[in-house]
C-alpha cells in the first residue's frame, strides 16, 4: 500500500512536471483519491479515430506497480479489443504480459497505439473483429469513424 | 473340486492364443506372452521388486527425482560450457529433454540464447555514479542497494523481491521469469531467486521446479493415486500401459485411468462416459442390497466372493450376479458358467424379478444394466479384497502363524493368493465394458470372450471362496490342523491357476 502510494505519487509529480511533453495524453488525478485516475487521449491519426478524444478510467491496485492497473474506457468506442458495452480493454500488458516497468503514461500510450494497429484475433467487440477478419476494412473503417463522431466529438453549436 | 482342473484352464487358452488377431476392443501386447502378475518362480527376493525391475517404467521418489534432474542439469552444464542456472533455463524451456537442448544449441546457439534469454553480456552498462533509480519504485539507491540480471537493468532489492514473490505466487510461470523492464527478455533464475525470496518463496520455486521435471517431461507423469508423491518414467513406445505404483495404485500409464488392461483406453473412456451419464439409474445397484431368490428377505452383500449363502434358516446359496442356484455354477455342472452370458440371463427371465427390472427393460437400459452390474460388483468386490489384504498383512498372518504353528515366512501364499484376487477381479471388471462394446453380430468372437469370460470367472470364484471362507476355519481353529497342508496346496493351486489369461 505505502510502496504503491509512494510510486503513482512519483507518477503524479512526473506528470505535473512534464504536462506538456505528450500533446496526446492528459493523465488526471482524482482529487480524493490517488488510486483512481482519468485519462484524456487523442485518436491518432490516419485512423478512423482521428479528431476524437477519448476517456481512459485507471482503478490501480495496492499491488501497484506488481499488479496492472485496471483501465476501461469511458467513451463510447469501435474497436475490435475494446467491450463496446463496458469499455473493458483487452491487451497483453495489462494481464500477462504486465511489467511494473510499465507507468500510467506507457499503458496510455500502449492503448494509442491498440487504437492504431486492433488485433482482429482476440476480439472484445465481435461485430468489429469478424469485419475485419473478413477483410472489410471499409465497413469497419466506416462504423468506427461514426462511433468516433457520435461519441468523441465536441458537439457543435 | 481339483486345482488340476485350473491348471488345464490356462493351457487351453494358451493354445487358443492367436484366435483373434487384429482385435477390436482389447490392447494388444505384442512379444510377452502370458497374463500374469505373479511370478510362480519360488524365488525368494520380494516378488513385485524382482519383478518390476523388467518392467518398461520406473517409479521415483522425490530423491530420484532431484537426482535425475541434478544430473540432466550437471550434463548440459558441462557439454555447453555454461553456468548450472543456465542449464537448468535452457532444459526447462525444452521440456528436460536433453538430447533436444544439445541438438538446438548446437544447430543455432544465438538462437536459443536469444528465444531462452541467456544473454553473454549486459545490455545496459551500468553507470559509474554512486546512486542509480530503480525502474519500479523510481527511487535512488546507492549502487550496492542495487540487483539486476544479465541484461543490467538495475532495480532495488525491495522491487526485485515483490516482482519475483509475485510471480512465484500466480504459479509454474516463475520458472520462465523474465527481467522486469519489458523491452528486456533476460532471463530471471534460481540464483537471482535464491538471493531476493523470502523463505517460503524459495520453498515453493523449488517445488515448482521439481514438479515441472515430471509435468513437464513427456517420458513421465505423476501417480494419479490422492495423495501420493511418487513419479513414474516410462520407456516410450512400450507394448503395455499398466503401471504398478510404489503405493499400490495400478494405473494405465497412456490415459491414467486406473489399469484396464487387456481392455484398450478408448473403450475405457467410453465406458466411464456412460456410467456417468447412467449414473442416477444405477444408484440401485451399488446399494448392495438383494431380496433371496427363495425367501425374499433382504439380503446385503458383504463379501468378495459372489457366492452368497441366505440366512438362516433358508440357508439357500446363490449367485449374486444372476440370482440362480450357487449349485448350477462351477464343475459340478460340466464347468458351465454362464451368468456372465447377457442372452441367457434375458431368456431366463432373470430380469423380470423387481419392478426395478421391468422399468429398465422398459427404458432399453437393461442391456447396460447387465454388463454394468457385473463391472460394478467386481469393483467393489476388488475394494473389498484389497481391504481384507491389508487385514491379513496386519492381523491375520500372524495369528494363524501362532494357530497352525507355522512360519510366517511359509504363510506367504496366502498374501499371494490375495494379491491375485485383487488383480483377477480388476482384470474381469474391465472385461465387461469390453464386453458391451463388443459388436453384437460377431458371434463367433462374443462366444469365445464369452467363454473366457466365464471359466476366468468360475476360477476367480473358486479361489476368493477359499481364500475368503475357508481360510475362516483355520483362523477359528483351536490348534494346529492336521490338512492345513492340504489348504495350502488348494489355495497356492488356485492361486498358480492363473485363470485369467484373458487373451482377447
Ligand atoms: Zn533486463
Ligand atoms: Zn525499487
Ligand atoms: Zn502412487
Ligand atoms: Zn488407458
Ligand atoms: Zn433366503
Ligand atoms: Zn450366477
Amino acid at each position: 500500500m505505502q510502496a504503491s502510494r509512494a510510486r503513482l505519487f512519483k507518477e503524479y509529480k512526473e506528470v505535473q512536471r512534464e504536462k506538456t511533453a505528450d500533446p496526446d495524453i492528459q493523465l488526471v488525478c482524482d482529487d480524493t483519491n490517488i488510486f483512481k485516475w482519468t485519462a484524456l487521449i487523442k485518436g491518432p491519426s490516419e485512423t478512423p479515430y482521428e479528431g476524437g478524444v477519448f476517456q481512459l478510467a485507471f482503478a490501480v491496485p495496492e499491488q501497484y506497480p506488481l499488479q496492472p492497473p485496471q483501465v476501461r474506457f469511458l467513451t463510447k468506442i469501435f474497436h475490435p479489443n475494446v467491450h463496446f458495452k463496458t469499455g473493458e480493454i483487452c491487451l497483453d500488458i495489462l494481464k500477462n504480459a504486465w511489467s511494473p516497468a510499465w507507468t500510467l503514461q506507457s499503458v496510455c500510450r500502449a492503448i494509442i497505439a491498440l487504437m492504431a494497429h486492433p488485433e482482429p484475433d482476440s476480439p472484445l467487440n465481435c461485430d468489429s473483429g469478424n469485419l475485419l477478419r473478413s477483410g472489410d476494412l471499409r465497413g469497419y473503417q466506416s462504423m468506427a469513424r461514426m462511433y468516433t463522431r457520435l461519441a468523441a466529438m465536441p458537439k457543435k453549436g | 473340486m481339483d486345482s488340476e482342473d485350473d491348471m488345464h484352464d490356462a493351457n487351453d487358452v494358451d493354445s487358443l492364443d492367436d484366435f483373434y488377431s487384429g482385435d477390436t476392443g482389447m490392447a494388444s501386447d505384442d512379444g510377452d506372452g502370458d497374463y500374469e502378475f505373479i511370478d510362480n518362480d519360488t524365488d525368494d527376493s520380494d516378488d513385485s521388486t524382482s519383478h518390476r525391475q523388467q518392467q518398461n517404467y520406473t517409479i521415483l521418489n522425490e530423491e530420484d527425482i532431484r537426482q535425475r534432474q541434478e544430473e540432466d542439469i550437471t550434463k548440459i552444464s558441462t557439454v555447453l560450457s555454461i553456468p548450472r542456472v543456465s542449464a537448468s533455463i535452457l532444459l526447462r524451456h525444452y521440456n528436460w529433454s536433453v538430447s533436444k537442448v544439445h541438438d538446438a544449441w548446437f544447430a543455432d546457439e544465438e538462437k536459443v540464447r536469444k528465444a531462452v534469454g541467456l544473454l553473454e553480456r549486459p545490455i545496459v552498462q551500468i553507470p559509474n555514479i554512486k546512486e542509480l533509480t530503480c525502474g519500479i519504485c523510481f527511487e535512488a539507491y546507492p549502487r550496492d542497494r542495487m540487483y539486476a540480471a544479465a541484461c543490467g537493468h538495475p532495480f532495488c532489492g525491495t522491487c526485485w523481491t515483490g516482482y519475483v514473490s509475485t510471480a512465484i505466487n500466480d504459479g509454474p510461470g516463475c520458472l520462465m521469469l523474465r527481467c522486469p523492464d519489458p523491452s528486456c527478455g533476460a532471463a530471471v533464475g534460481q540464483d537471482m531467486i535464491n538471493i531476493l525470496s523470502c523463505e517460503e518463496d524459495k520453498q515453493k520455486y523449488s517445488r515448482y521446479l521439481l514438479r515441472s521435471y515430471i509435468e513437464d517431461n513427456r517420458k513421465t507423469k505423476w501417480c494419479p493415486a490422492p495423495g501420493c508423491d511418487f513419479a513414474v518414467d516410462f520407456v516410450v513406445g512400450s507394448a503395455s500401459y499398466d503401471v504398478s505404483c510404489n503405493c499400490t495404485h495400478s494405473f494405465c500409464w497412456n490415459c491414467t485411468e486406473e489399469a484396464h488392461r487387456p481392455v484398450d483406453c478408448s473403450t475405457v473412456a467410453k465406458w466411464i462416459l456412460k456410467n456417468s451419464a447412467e449414473s442416477e439409474n444405477m444408484n440401485w445397484i451399488l446399494a448392495n442390497s438383494k431380496p433371496c431368490p427363495k425367501c425374499k428377505r433382504p439380503i446385503e452383500k458383504n463379501q468378495g466372493c459372489m457366492h452368497i449363502t441366505c440366512t438362516p434358516p433358508c440357508k439357500f446359496e446363490f449367485c449374486w450376479l444372476c440370482l440362480g442356484a450357487w449349485s448350477d455354477h462351477g464343475e459340478r455342472t460340466g464347468g458351465f458358467y454362464a451368468c456372465n452370458r447377457y442372452e441367457t440371463a434375458k431368456q431366463e427371465g432373470a430380469y423380470d424379478e423387481t419392478e426395478k427390472r421391468r422399468e429398465m427393460a422398459k427404458n432399453s437400459l437393461e442391456r447396460y444394466t447387465h454388463y454394468y452390474e457385473r463391472w460394478a460388483t467386481n469393483q467393489s468386490s476388488r475394494q473389498k479384497a484389497v481391504t481384507d489384504l491389508q487385514q491379513m498383512q496386519n492381523v491375520h498372518i500372524e495369528k494363524l502363524s501362532d494357530k497352525q504353528c507355522q512360519p510366517e515366512s511359509q504363510l506367504k501364499f496366502i498374501t499371494e493368493a490375495w494379491l491375485q484376487i485383487i488383480e483377477c477381479r480388476r482384470v474381469l471388471k474391465w472385461t465387461y465394458a469390453y464386453g458391451y462394446y463388443l459388436p453384437e453380430h460377431e458371434h463367433a468372437k462374443r462366444q469365445f470372450f464369452e467363454y473366457l469370460q466365464g471359466r476366468a470367472e468360475s476360477g476367480l470364484e473358486r479361489l476368493h471362496q477359499c481364500a475368503e471362507k475357508e481360510l475362516q476355519v483355520y483362523l477359528n481353529a483351536e490348534g494346529p490342523s492336521k490338512d492345513f497342508n492340504d489348504f495350502r496346496t488348494k489355495l497356492a493351486g488356485l492361486t498358480r491357476g492363473r485363470c485369467l489369461v484373458l487373451h482377447l
